[in-house]
C-alpha cells in the first residue's frame, strides 16, 4: 500500500507533440550504454529501451495520418487502476493483487517494483537468461542480449561510467535512468534537501526537442505529470489488461487513443480483464 | 590425539558448519555471478568526475553540452552530447545526429589517423608524415600556379559561410583559381529571393509567435532550418484543450510533418509554388489582404510590363490551379480564408525533401503570399535577421583571370557544384588537374554522388581533408585527417530560416584522434608553403587566429569561445527595410530585371537569354514571383514515376554520416532484411505496375539505379515512389555501411531556372520488379 512517504515516479508523452525524430531513443542510448550490432533491422534482437514506433490511421491517400509512439517501459504497478478524474494511476489497497508482470515472473530477483519510487529495477548481474519475463511484458519492453555487443575499436571511450555495459545472456530495459535517481540523491543527501522536480529527469525528457515528455512524480500535486494525467486526453497503453503502467500518453486524436487501446468501456475492460486478465 | 571416526565426523560436521558461518558462500557465489559476467570483451568504463562544455554543432548551428568525464587512467573523455538549455536554439533539445555524434568521434575504425599516401595504380595505402603531405600538396598547387594552370583546380567544401570555407575561398582566388563551390542550400535561394523582393539577403520566418502555418512542400519537421528551434515552435501550436496553432502542410506524401499537422494538402509534387500564388489570387479576389501591397512596385502593370496582379488574373485561376495541383478546390479555399483570417499567419518554404536548396521563383511566390497577408516585420510573420557582425578575414583579392568551370554565363553568380563538376569532366571549357575535397564527402552526398565519384576518378590528384575514412577518402590520392567539431576550431553561421540570426563557435574539447589537425590549419600551412601572394592572403598562423580576427566586433575571444555562441538578443519586428531600388517591396524586381538587361545587352537577347536559362514565359513574367513547371514533370512519359527523398532526422541530408545509433532506429519501413533499402509506393500505382508489398524492385533514372524492398503505402502520393535519403553508405565501418543504398546516386540534379542553383527534388524514374 502506498505511504506519503513515498513518491510514485512517472512519465507522461504528448504523441501529438512528437515528432518521431528518435532523439530520446538515441538519448536513452547513448546514456544506457547500449551497443549496436552488425544487424540492427531484426527488431526482436535490436535492443531498444526507449523504441518509437509508427503508426497510422489506416485510411487510403489523402486521408492517412501518421503518429509516433515512444515506448519506455511502463514500470507496471499492477492492481486496480483508479478512475480517468484520479489519473487512473492509484496503489491498489491489496498488495498482493498487484503485481508488475515481468517482477512476478522472475525467478531470479533481477527485476524487482520498489516500493519507494514505484521503479521496476532491472540488475542484469542477477539476471539468469531465462528470458520469462521479457515473455510476459505486454508491452515488448524488455530485451534479451543475445549477443556481446561489439564496441568498434575506440568506442568504448564514450560509454558512461554510471550504467555497466551488459554481457551476452542477460536481459535489460529501461529503468527510469535509475542512476540518475541515484545521483540526484546524493547530492540532496549532501545539502539536505530533498530531490525536486527538476533534479531528476531521465535522458528521453531532456533530449526531446519538441517537449513532448514529461516525467515526474504521478502523486505530488506540485509536479507537471500530475495534473497532466488527469485532462481527458490521456490515456494508457493496452489499459485493458490491468498492468496500470506508469507511463501516460496524450492525444487530441481519436483514432490514436483508440488504437492505444483505451476505446474499451469501463465495463468491457472489467469484463475483459476478468476472462483474460491475470 | 587419535583419528578415530567420531573424531572425523566431528571435524567434518565442524567443518561444514564453519564455512557456513563464514561468509564464504555468499561471497563465492557473488563472486562468480560478477565473474561469469564480467569478461575481457565486456568493456568496464572508468569513472571520474564529471564536467559540462558548451559548444556549438556545426551540423545543426544548435548549441549542446558535451559532458566530461576526467577519469584517472582515461583522461578526458566526452561521454555524452546533450542539449544546451541556455541556448536560445536548443533549450536542452537536441537531434538523433547531435546526441550519438560520439559515435563517430571516438570510431578509431573509421577516422583516419594519419595523413596517408595512395597509389592508384596499386591501390596501396602508405602512412606519411604532416610536412611530407603538406610538401604534397603545396608541391601540386605551386606547380600549376607556375605553368599558369592554376584555374584547373577546383575545391569544394560543405559551407561557405564558415571560417574554412572562407580560408578555402581566399586560398583558391590568391591562388589564382576561381573554382570553389559549396553544398548547396537553401540560405542561398532565400537570399536571392530576399535581394530580389526586398533587398534583404537574410530572412527568417517567426514560427514560435505564428498561429497559422502553411509549409509549401518544406519539411518543417524533418530536417528544416534549425531542428530543435522548430520543433519547439510546434509544440507551441500544440495546447490543451485546443491547439494555440495551427500547421498546414503541403506536399505530396503522408509524412511527418504532414502527418503531424493539423491540414495535409496533398498536391502534385512540385505545383507548391503555383498554389501559393493562387492563394495570392483568392485572397485578392475576396479583399482580403493587406491593403499596402497595393503599393508594392510591380503589383499595377507598368510600362511595357505587366504587373503582379494582371500576372495572378490571367494565370492563376483557382479553379485551374487546384485542379492542376489535384487538390480539392473547397479545401484550398477553406486553407486560404483561414490563412487571411489569422491574426498571425506565416508562409513557408525551405528545402526540399531531398535537401535541395529550393526553387527561387517558389521562395519568391512565399515571400509574395507573405505580403499578400502583411505579415512582413510582424509578429509570427517573415522577420529580416540581424547580419552576423562577422569581420572579412583580410583584404579583397582580384578575381582569377580565367572564368570559372560553370556559371559565368548567368547574371548573377550562384554555387552550383554539380554543373561545376559536369563542366569539368566535359573539359568545358577546361578539364581540372588537382581536386580539393574539403569535407563534406562530396563524393557520397553529390548532390550527384555518381558525378563526384567520377570527377574524382578522372582528376589526376585528388585530396580528401576529412576526419572520416569516407568515400571521398576512398578515392582520393592523398588523405589529411581532420579534427572532428568535438576536438578542433571552427565555426558555424545561422541556420536557414530562423529569425535571429546566430554564430557558433566550437573549439578543441576532447582528443580523440592525436593526429588531426582543424581543416583550416592545414589549408594555412599550405598557404604558407605557397607563399607570396597566397601566404599573404592568408596571413594568420591557425584557424583560432583567423577566428578571433572573424568574430573581433562580437567581445572577448575567449568568452565567445567559452560560452560557444553569439545569438541576436531581440528579433526585429516593424516595417522591414527595402533596400531596393524603388525603395519598396518589389513585386517586380528591378534588380532582377537589370540584371538581366545588363547581362544580356539588349532586349532582344534578351528573350534568348531567359529562354536558354530555362525560364519559361520570357520576359513577361521571368522577373516576377511565379511558378515554372519543374522539369522533371516534361519526362514523364508511359510508365514513368516521379522520385522524391524521404527525409527524416533519423537520417542526414549531407553533412556528416548517419550513426550506428541512427541506424538503429531506422523503421523497418526504411530499411529491412539487414541491408535492403525501402522504397514507398501507393497501392494503386503498385497495382498498375504489376507490384506487391515486399517485392524487390529496380529504381531506374537517367543518372542511377536503385535496388530496394517495395513497401506500399497508402500515404504515398500515386504515381509516384518515394526513396530514404542518406543511407547506402560504403565506408563508416560495419554498423554503417553496406545498409540501404544510397538515393543520390539516382537523383536527377538540375539548374533551377534562372537562378542556376541545382536542384533535384523530384526525377523522373522506372519501377520494375528486379530480377533474383
Amino acid at each position: 500500500m502506498w505511504r506519503k512517504d513515498q513518491v510514485r515516479y512517472g512519465m507522461v508523452i504528448d504523441v501529438d507533440k512528437c515528432t518521431g525524430c528518435g532523439a530520446c531513443s538515441v538519448a536513452c542510448m547513448s546514456e544506457n550504454n547500449v551497443g549496436v550490432l552488425h544487424d540492427e533491422t531484426d527488431k526482436i534482437k535490436s535492443i531498444t529501451w526507449l523504441r518509437v514506433y509508427q503508426i497510422d490511421n489506416g485510411k487510403p491517400f489523402p486521408d492517412t495520418e501518421v503518429a509516433f509512439f515512444p515506448r519506455p517501459c511502463m514500470h507496471c504497478q499492477g492492481g486496480e487502476s483508479g478512475t480517468p478524474g484520479q489519473g487512473f494511476f492509484q496503489e491498489d489497497t491489496d498488495p498482493d493483487a498487484a503485481h508488475t508482470p515481468c517482477v512476478s515472473v522472475c525467478p531470479a530477483t533481477a527485476t524487482d517494483y520498489d516500493d519507494a519510487t514505484g521503479i521496476v529495477s532491472q540488475i542484469p548481474t542477477r539476471c539468469i537468461g531465462c528470458r520469462y519475463c521479457v515473455a510476459a511484458c505486454p508491452y515488448h519492453a524488455r530485451y534479451f542480449n543475445w549477443y556481446d555487443v561489439p564496441w568498434p575499436k575506440g568506442t568504448p571511450r564514450a560509454l558512461s561510467p554510471f550504467v555497466s555495459p551488459r554481457m551476452r545472456g542477460v536481459v535489460e530495459k529501461c529503468t527510469f535512468c535509475y542512476p540518475r535517481l541515484q545521483q540526484a540523491k546524493n547530492k540532496t543527501f549532501l545539502d539536505g534537501s530533498e530531490v525536486g522536480e527538476m533534479d531528476y529527469q531521465t535522458a528521453c525528457t531532456e533530449a526531446c526537442p519538441s517537449g513532448a515528455i514529461t516525467f515526474g512524480q504521478l502523486q505530488d500535486p506540485g509536479h507537471k505529470v500530475h495534473k497532466l494525467i488527469k485532462t481527458d486526453h490521456a490515456f494508457r497503453m493496452l489499459e485493458k489488461l490491468g498492468t496500470n503502467p506508469k507511463v501516460y500518453y496524450t492525444s487530441k486524436r481519436k483514432w490514436v487513443r483508440m488504437l492505444a487501446d483505451n476505446h474499451l468501456s469501463q465495463a468491457k475492460a472489467a469484463k475483459a480483464a476478468a476472462s483474460g486478465g491475470h | 590425539m587419535d583419528w578415530d571416526r567420531r573424531t572425523f565426523v566431528k571435524f567434518a560436521v565442524g567443518a561444514v558448519i564453519g564455512v557456513h558461518a563464514s561468509p564464504l558462500i555468499p561471497k563465492l557465489m557473488d563472486d562468480s555471478t560478477i565473474w561469469t559476467q564480467n569478461w575481457s570483451w565486456v568493456p568496464n568504463p572508468e569513472g571520474g568526475g564529471v564536467a559540462y562544455a558548451r559548444t556549438v554543432s556545426p551540423q545543426t548551428g544548435t548549441g549542446v553540452l558535451a559532458k566530461i568525464v576526467n577519469s584517472r587512467v582515461a583522461g578526458e573523455r566526452a561521454i555524452r552530447v546533450e542539449g544546451d538549455p541556455d541556448h536560445p536554439l536548443s533549450q536542452g533539445g537536441v537531434v538523433p545526429a547531435d546526441a550519438s555524434a560520439l559515435q563517430l568521434l571516438y570510431n578509431e575504425e573509421i577516422r583516419v589517423t594519419s595523413p596517408m599516401l595512395r597509389n592508384r595504380k596499386t591501390g596501396e595505402v602508405m602512412r606519411i608524415t604532416w610536412s611530407e603531405a603538406l610538401d604534397q600538396l603545396a608541391g601540386n598547387l605551386s606547380e600549376l600556379a607556375k605553368s599558369g594552370k592554376a584555374h584547373q583546380s577546383l575545391a569544394l567544401a560543405p559551407d561557405p559561410s564558415d571560417v574554412t570555407g572562407r580560408i578555402l575561398s581566399r586560398l583558391m582566388h590568391s591562388l589564382g583559381s576561381p573554382n570553389t563551390a559549396y553544398t548547396p542550400t537553401p540560405r542561398e535561394t532565400m537570399a536571392l529571393a530576399g535581394v530580389f523582393m526586398m533587398g534583404q539577403p537574410f530572412l527568417g520566418f517567426d514560427l514560435a509567435n505564428a498561429n497559422y502555418v502553411v509549409s509549401f512542400g518544406t519539411p518543417l519537421l524533418e530536417g528544416f532550418g534549425a531542428p530543435v528551434a522548430v520543433r519547439q515552435a510546434y509544440a507551441k501550436w500544440r495546447g490543451y484543450p485546443k491547439n494555440p496553432g495551427t500547421l498546414v502542410q503541403i506536399e505530396p506524401r503522408a509524412s511527418v510533418t504532414a502527418g503531424q499537422a493539423d491540414e495535409w494538402l496533398p498536391c502534385k509534387a512540385g505545383s507548391e509554388g503555383a498554389l501559393a500564388l493562387a492563394m495570392c489570387r483568392i485572397m485578392l479576389e475576396e479583399g482580403i489582404y493587406d491593403k499596402s501591397i497595393e503599393s508594392a512596385y510591380g503589383f499595377d502593370d507598368m510600362k511595357g510590363f505587366a504587373g503582379f496582379k494582371s500576372m495572378l488574373m490571367k494565370d492563376y485561376d483557382r479553379n485551374k490551379i487546384a485542379k492542376m495541383a489535384g487538390i480539392p478546390l473547397a479545401k484550398l479555399i477553406k486553407i486560404t480564408l483561414a490563412f487571411a483570417k489569422a491574426e498571425r499567419a506565416v508562409a513557408v518554404c525551405g528545402p526540399g525533401n531531398s535537401g535541395d536548396p529550393g526553387r527561387m521563383y517558389d521562395f519568391m511566390a512565399v515571400l509574395a503570399l507573405n505580403a499578400f497577408k502583411g505579415n512582413l516585420g510582424k509578429p509570427g510573420g517573415v522577420l529580416t535577421q540581424q547580419p552576423l557582425p562577422l569581420k572579412a578575414l583580410a583584404g579583397d583579392i582580384a578575381d582569377p583571370q580565367q572564368p570559372p568551370l560553370a556559371g559565368g554565363e548567368r547574371p548573377f553568380n550562384v554555387n552550383n557544384v554539380n554543373a561545376m563538376a559536369k563542366a569539368a569532366l566535359a573539359k568545358k571549357p577546361y578539364g581540372i588537374k588537382t581536386l580539393i575535397l574539403c569535407g563534406g564527402n562530396f563524393v557520397f552526398n553529390g548532390p550527384q554522388a555518381n558525378v563526384m565519384h567520377e570527377l574524382a576518378r578522372k582528376t589526376p590528384f585528388v585530396v580528401a581533408i576529412t576526419p572520416y575514412l569516407d568515400e571521398s577518402a576512398a578515392v582520393a590520392d592523398l588523405v589529411l585527417p581532420s579534427t572532428h567539431w568535438l576536438e578542433g576550431w571552427g565555426d558555424s553561421t545561422t541556420p536557414y530560416g530562423s529569425p535571429v540570426s546566430s554564430y557558433g563557435v566550437h573549439r578543441p574539447l576532447v582528443k580523440a584522434v592525436p593526429q588531426a589537425r582543424d581543416a583550416g590549419d592545414i589549408l594555412l600551412a599550405v598557404a604558407q608553403r605557397l607563399g607570396g601572394k597566397v601566404a599573404e592572403a592568408l596571413p594568420f598562423k591557425s584557424t583560432e587566429e583567423a577566428l578571433a580576427k572573424r568574430s573581433e566586433d562580437l567581445g572577448d575571444f575567449e568568452e565567445l569561445a567559452e560560452a560557444g555562441s553569439w545569438v541576436q538578443k531581440k528579433a526585429i519586428y516593424g516595417p522591414p527595410k527595402f533596400n531596393t531600388p524603388s525603395g519598396k517591396l518589389e513585386l517586380f524586381s528591378m534588380i532582377l530585371h537589370d540584371l538581366c538587361v545588363k547581362q544580356a545587352g539588349s532586349a532582344d537577347v534578351l528573350e534568348n537569354m531567359l529562354a536558354y536559362l530555362g525560364v519559361e514565359g520570357g520576359a513577361k513574367t521571368a522577373f516576377l514571383p511565379h511558378w515554372q513547371k519543374p522539369a522533371a514533370w516534361g519526362d514523364l512519359k508511359g510508365n514513368k514515376l516521379l522520385m522524391q527523398a524521404v527525409p527524416s532526422l533519423r537520417t542526414t541530408w549531407g553533412g556528416d554520416a548517419i550513426t550506428p545509433y541512427m541506424v538503429k532506429i531506422l523503421p523497418d519501413t526504411m530499411l529491412a532484411e539487414q541491408d535492403k533499402l525501402v522504397v514507398e509506393m501507393n497501392p494503386i500505382t503498385a497495382k498498375a505496375l504489376h507490384l506487391n508489398d515486399g517485392d524487390l524492385v529496380q529504381v531506374e533514372s537517367e543518372e542511377g539505379s536503385l535496388t530496394a524492398k517495395l513497401s506500399v503505402y497508402a500515404g504515398a502520393a500515386p504515381g509516384m515512389v518515394f526513396v530514404p535519403v542518406g543511407l547506402g553508405h560504403e565506408a563508416f565501418g560495419f554498423q554503417v555501411a553496406g545498409k540501404g543504398m544510397n538515393f543520390n546516386n539516382a537523383a536527377g540534379v538540375t539548374s533551377d531556372p534562372m537562378s542556376g542553383m541545382p536542384i533535384w527534388e523530384l526525377t523522373g524514374v522506372t519501377v520494375k520488379k528486379a530480377r533474383g
